[in-house]
């Protein structure tokens, strides 16, 4: 089966990337969205294998994402600028595997393929 | 010598040491060995608002109704002190009922007096609770600055992997690249700079400068005032960007008659939006295109994605034209 993910990114450049790169890696993309709104509306309709977030979304942040997958049992990663997101993002953010930023592809897609298999 | 000479000596000797003590920028005690105040100098009394009468002959501890009996001072003066003859920099945090909460530097130094062997003792208090502030919001504006740097550069990142690269040279890709990196670092610098209510006008004027070959060229139409905040400022500098770009290389300005009319209303109500309209004339007649490429999509993206506006790009034979809408209340857009 198709593997899917969702992708919350509040910088559309960012986002357009990171969906092109994986949609040519075989992936099928959840979004991208900008905002926790949409993020849990997508999660309502559809349970992904993982989810990729961003944790500063502009004026809110990604915590109640975070929350919700980690409620459903989806395993994420985060792909933040922060060195320690669960400062800024809260405790559910805690010993998530990160990223970074910018992002390098080959770390995107093994921390991914770790996270789909566990 | 008389009794006369002996007081005129002993008062010279204590005017200057007064003064030496008055002339230290910082606050400043002299203690006996029994911690009474022998004299402080004016910094102390500036700083801690209290009165000099009520300053000298009186136990430290008992200053100012007991305010300096500090748990870490006693125990900087009563322990660490007699062990060692000087205490640099000892940090003490305290909440002083008048002044309120001081962040100190405490140095401390016994003075052996060989005349009537006797200790003094000289405390200096350096007031950092003003720096220790600044301190914290420096390290906080370099948190957010270091933050804002690695988003730029993943912006940068992408930017460089989305540029097609495919099928065309490696001046070509530079140049498109290079164009796209300049939208981005001018939407930076604006961002940055508060140009308040005139954010849009000065972001027309801007994004559209590289492409003024003369000032037919791209006639931007006065407007009304419109304050934009980055995310909105980097998305539009990018969609103007495309736009010019286009326009060049298929559209209007691709003639040398060519020319692109911007303009922008405001639609006041319950739910204000901001109207542009970028109108070319004057150029080779207009096809649809068969496919689009990455700067339609970019334009398409920009605005919809997290600004929660439209665009509409019309292909009509005498010029493209493109209406972009885009909600001005932050409540309306997509979180």
């Amino acid at each position: 089966m198709q593997k899917t993910i969702l992708i919350v990114e509040d910088e559309f450049v960012i986002a357009m990337d990171l969906k092109v790169m994986l949609e040519r890696q075989g992936w099928r993309v959840l979004g991208p969205v900008a905002g926790v709104a949409n993020a849990l509306r997508l999660l309502e309709d559809e349970r992904p294998t993982v989810a990729l977030l961003d944790v500063n979304l502009g004026d809110q942040l990604v915590t109640l994402v975070a929350e919700a997958l980690r409620s459903r049992g989806v395993p994420f990663a985060v792909a933040s600028a922060y060195d320690k997101p669960e400062l800024v993002g809260g405790a559910v953010l805690a010993g998530v595997p990160n990223v970074g930023k910018p992002t390098s592809e080959r770390n995107l897609l093994e921390v991914l393929a770790k996270l789909s298999t566990s | 010598m008389d009794l006369e000479d002996l007081y005129r000596i002993l008062r010279t000797g204590h005017v200057q040491a007064q003064g030496i003590v008055d002339t230290v920028p910082d606050p400043m005690l002299v203690l006996d060995s029994a911690l009474t105040v022998q004299s402080a100098n004016r910094a102390f009394f500036r700083t801690f608002a209290v009165d000099r009468y009520d300053t000298i002959g009186q136990h430290l501890y008992e200053l100012g109704n007991g305010q300096w009996d500090i748990p870490e001072l006693r125990h900087l003066l009563g322990e660490v002190i007699p062990k060692s003859s000087a205490v640099m920099d000892y940090r003490v945090t305290h909440d002083f009922p008048q002044i309120g909460k001081k962040i100190m530097l405490l140095t401390a130094r016994t003075v052996f007096n060989p005349d009537n062997v006797s200790h003094l003792m000289l405390l200096s208090i350096v007031d950092i609770t003003e720096r220790s502030r600044k301190e914290a919001e420096f390290e906080a504006v370099f948190g957010e600055l270091r933050h804002r740097l690695k988003n730029v550069l993943g912006l940068v990142r992408a930017l460089a992997n989305q540029t097609k690269a495919e099928g065309i040279s490696g001046e070509e890709y530079r140049k498109v690249f290079l164009g796209r990196l300049h939208a981005v670092a001018d939407a930076n610098d604006l961002a940055f700079s508060d140009h308040g209510e005139d954010s849009l006008e000065a972001l027309v004027a801007r994004a559209t400068k590289p492409f003024q070959t003369t000032p037919e060229t791209i006639i931007v139409e006065p407007g009304p005032p419109v304050a934009l905040a980055s995310k909105e400022i980097m998305s539009l500098s990018l969609l103007l960007h495309e736009l010019a770009t286009n326009a060049i290389k298929y559209g209007a300005l691709s003639a040398p008659a060519g020319t692109v009319r911007i303009r922008w209303e405001v639609e006041q109500g319950d739910h204000p939006l901001l109207r542009l309209s970028w109108r070319e004339s004057g150029g080779p007649p207009v096809r649809k295109p068969a496919s689009t490429g990455y700067g339609t999509q970019l334009i398409k993206f920009a605005i919809a994605y997290n600004l929660g506006g439209q665009v509409e790009q019309k292909y009509r034979t005498e010029g493209f034209e493109a209406e972009i809408v885009v909600p001005l209340e932050r409540a309306a857009r997509p979180d």
